[in-house]
């Protein structure tokens, strides 16, 4: 019994180091976590008020109005006319192993920094028709970006809902990172 | 049958394998707490106040065990507190089962959330379960 007892003591000791050293390493992050969790959502309208803090966003009217979600088909033959952005929101390193030809990474987990990126492209023209998929019908990343991108004033944005998964499951081509 | 179990050798490997599952486990996640806490609120368990705290202490915590594990250092109490991690894990991803939540493990980083993951995670929660308390034992009646 007396041995248990130590061994407890020494786990919650063991758990109690464990805990600092985790705030320890966490407090020489480039961007710490902090104590209270923030869901995907709140953390990229955090980023989406940085960016918006930082400039104020116009929308002129849109030319081609895209549907709010396109299918297999219309997203294929989108693809093909190249009449438009097609944004990935998943995870960079998903985006370099293959992703839909032409399709630039904007991932939803690092959402400031990907945006930074492409400014220049995406700002151009904020009624430009613009597709976003992730990885499939059940992921929530594609919408989440859709709807940042909605509050920083792009107003031609549509949904791929299929999503990575229904793209190589149809056989269609495919990019990896270069 | 009981004899191989108890075998020096045998409970060696078993040691070293269980150490290195969690120190592995934990490694994955001490780099990216973020995401690991992702997979944590997926499973609608902790509240927001404490998601954050979990994920940055227990990457720590499970890689400590299994350095502990692996080195043979108090191998007795390590495998008790990882038999009790085993039994939270399970729980955890029982109650999620139960609640037809498609959640992500994030046992080894972060992934696509899954049932059939979840399943098999489930699996490995009760072989990691069994493996530490059959190493506590040994390790309390004297064997290591």
């Amino acid at each position: 019994m007396k041995t248990l007892r130590s061994d407890v003591m020494l786990i919650w000791l063991v758990a109690t180091t464990a805990l600092c050293v985790g705030l320890l390493i966490n407090q020489f992050r480039d961007t710490p976590l902090p104590l209270v969790y923030r869901d995907k959502a709140e953390r990229l309208q955090d980023s989406v008020q940085r960016i918006v803090s930082k400039e104020s966003a116009s929308a002129p009217a849109p030319i081609v109005q895209l549907p709010e979600k396109l299918s297999l088909e219309d997203f294929s033959s989108y693809v093909e006319s190249k009449r438009g952005l097609v944004l990935d929101a998943r995870p960079e390193i998903f985006h370099r192993l293959g992703h839909v030809p032409g399709a630039i990474s904007l991932p939803r987990d690092d959402f400031e920094t990907g945006y930074a990126a492409l400014k220049g492209k995406l700002e151009a023209d904020r009624s430009q028709p613009i597709v976003i998929y992730c990885s499939s019908a059940s992921c929530e990343d594609s919408g989440l970006v859709k709807k940042s991108l909605s509050a920083l004033g792009f107003s031609n944005v549509a949904l791929y809902e299929g999503g990575w998964s229904d793209w190589t499951n149809a056989k269609k081509p495919e990019e990896t990172a270069q | 049958m009981r004899k191989f179990f108890s075998n020096r050798w045998f409970l060696l490997v078993l040691r070293l394998a269980l150490g290195g599952v969690f120190l592995y486990a934990g490694a994955t996640k001490v780099t990216n707490p973020q995401a690991f806490a992702d997979s944590i609120a997926t499973f609608k368990m902790l509240p927001p106040q404490l998601l954050n705290i979990v994920a940055l202490g227990l990457p720590p915590f499970e890689i400590l065990l299994g350095l502990m594990l692996i080195s043979g250092w108090k191998a007795r109490a390590a495998s008790l507190a990882l038999a009790g991690l085993s039994i939270v894990f399970g729980l955890a991803l029982g109650q999620a089962l139960m609640r037809g939540l498609v959640v992500d493990c994030g046992c080894f980083g972060s992934g696509e959330p899954s049932t059939l993951k979840t399943w098999a995670s489930f699996g490995r929660a009760f072989l990691l379960l069994a493996g530490s308390l059959w190493v506590f034992r040994s390790a309390s009646n004297g064997l290591k």
